[in-house]
């Protein structure tokens, strides 16, 4: 055995014996159940009420991406230049958000959501609008409550980044003449953009498979794949189909990992937790 | 100047004010929940008419939100203490092993956390209706091991990345056993890796809900499932009391951190 192989056993046997194993076994009922062959695949790849939900979990995922990029940005971007004060205090905040039960979360936006809730009652009170916005139960309740669930994911990573861009290369640019703007579109951006595309690729991947947040805020006309998996498994008991569905689940966010870590390379990949 | 914080002008105003602002949309859900629960209204009617107590007195009357929480709390503890003694030994084995394919063995063994969890759900659920261990205490400690193992790992691995190792190789040359060099040098050094290590993998089980809605059965059920179940019957505010207290636990547990951080340090 090579040097120092020994202390990686318990981990490596309990990881292939509790996960690649069970995944591979449904990966095999996938095309097994309840008779071989690729007839589950057809049926998921043919049908237009499957490829409606593929559609919505794509949707929503790159809404919730673009949305929690353009949101964490400027903030991050405080974060990594404000006295470190004021930013242990945003980030007290942007901790405290993350490590609350995630459920509890999610039960928040529930009822600040709904038709009589917080939300459409203020802004009914001041006359934004007359009858109350439908923000729950539909992509747009998904959506809000993805964001605020993806934002931290986004920030913490991102401010890494930008603490490593050396504020002397911005000053050289002020110097020769750059406008502000331009400084910002030509080396600000260009430079932090490595630290972008990771994050936001780490949240698109999250996004595509999250479960929790799409059942409790999304309706039932407007499912995401993640939810539709569990409910052909939990309801309908179909193994075979809902196997079929994990797995394309699985590749499509395997290869998008493996995009991430040639990106950024292994170990940094998942944002340094 | 963009990274100039003293000369941003109008633009650092514009930024603050748009962090403030980002900062209370993160703030609002946890804030919210807390006076919900003392809100005397059953409608979740907000400002609430009154205040009340009634709603705590409600959880504490049932026994099965607080037998759900001790089941909670008896198996993210002994998952974290498995996950950070599996991932000690696997993180000594990643950052200091010489063999080949070690980054895919890293990579494997941090797949879990990228892995959309209700695949997992479903494969792990397949497989211990099998084995006949859906249900039971073992069966969600092992699911939740894997789960947490790589937030044990990446913690652990970091520290240990940072770890001046001729500091270890100084103690055996002073006479100490290699085992001992490793349990009172480098573990003691490495302690704020293992610290969060144990944090992160207990709230992996603690918090989660995919694997453990699958796995409850009516007499084994974790909090989150329990929490689950009620969101899925009706809004009622007893679900706000316990939202706060778990709140609360996070607010300790996020004290207990920077003040054992702090003490590390110095």
């Amino acid at each position: 055995m090579p040097a120092g192989f020994g202390g990686l056993l318990p981990a490596l046997i309990l990881v292939t014996l509790f996960f690649v194993v069970p995944v591979l076994a449904l990966l095999l009922r996938s095309v097994t159940g309840p008779e071989p062959g690729f007839q589950n695949y057809a049926t998921l790849l043919g049908d237009g009420t499957y490829a409606r939900v593929f559609f919505n979990t794509f949707l929503v995922a790159s809404v919730v991406t673009i949305v929690t990029v353009l949101v964490a940005f400027p903030v991050a971007w405080m974060l990594a230049i404000m006295p470190s004060a004021l930013a242990s205090i945003v980030f007290g905040v942007i901790i405290l958000s993350m490590w609350t039960n995630l459920l509890t979360r999610t039960y928040a936006w529930m009822v600040l959501l709904q038709r009589t809730g917080v939300i459409n009652r203020t802004l009914m009170d001041i006359g934004l609008i007359s009858t109350p916005l439908p923000l729950i139960n539909n992509l747009t309740g998904v959506t809000i409550g993805m964001v605020y669930i993806m934002l931290p994911f986004m920030i913490l990573p991102l401010v890494g980044t930008l603490r490593a861009i050396d504020p002397m290369t911005l000053r050289a640019a002020a110097l020769c003449g750059a406008s502000p703007f331009d400084a910002f579109c030509r080396i600000l951006l260009p430079l932090s953009l490595p630290g972008i595309a990771a994050g936001g690729l780490m949240v698109f991947v999250m996004s595509l498979g999250y479960f929790v947040t799409p059942a409790l805020l999304g309706g039932t006309s407007n499912m995401m794949l993640a939810e539709m998996i569990a409910q052909m498994i939990q309801s309908l008991l179909n193994w075979g189909l809902g196997s079929a569905a994990a797995f394309i689940l699985l590749v499509v966010t395997m290869a998008l990992y493996a995009l991430q870590l040639r990106l950024v390379g292994a170990g940094r990949a998942t944002g340094g937790v | 100047m963009l990274l100039d914080y003293d000369r941003m002008g109008w633009l650092r105003v514009a930024l603050l004010g748009f962090t403030v602002l980002v900062a209370a949309f993160l703030l609002l859900p946890v804030v919210f929940i807390v006076l919900l629960s003392f809100g005397s209204s059953r409608w979740l009617a907000f400002p609430p008419p009154g205040w009340t107590l009634k709603w705590y007195g409600e959880l504490f009357a049932d026994p099965a939100w607080l037998e759900a929480a001790l089941t909670s709390a008896r198996i993210a503890t002994i998952t974290a203490m498995l996950a950070v003694l599996i991932g000690l030994l696997a993180s000594f084995a990643l950052v200091r092993g010489h063999f080949r394919g070690r980054e895919i063995l890293r990579g494997l063994l941090l797949t879990p956390m990228v892995l959309p969890v209700v695949v997992f759900a479903i494969a792990i659920y397949a497989f211990f209706l099998r084995l006949g261990l859906g249900g039971t205490t073992i069966g969600f400690v092992v699911a939740h091991t894997v789960l947490a193992l790589p937030f044990a790992v990446i913690p652990i691995a970091t520290a240990l990345e940072g770890f001046d190792k001729s500091i270890e190789d100084a103690a055996i040359v002073c006479g100490a056993s290699p085992l001992e060099a490793k349990l009172r040098i480098t573990l003691p050094s490495i302690r704020i890796g293992i610290f969060s290590a144990a944090i992160f993998s207990f709230l992996a089980s603690w918090d989660e809900v995919v694997v453990a809605i699958f796995m409850a059965s009516p007499t084994l059920q974790t909090l989150p499932v329990k929490i689950w179940g009620s969101l899925r019957s009706d809004l009622s505010p007893v679900i706000a009391a316990a939202s706060s207290l778990l709140v609360v636990l996070t607010l300790a547990l996020m004290a207990v951190t920077a003040l054992l951080r702090r003490k590390f340090r110095t």
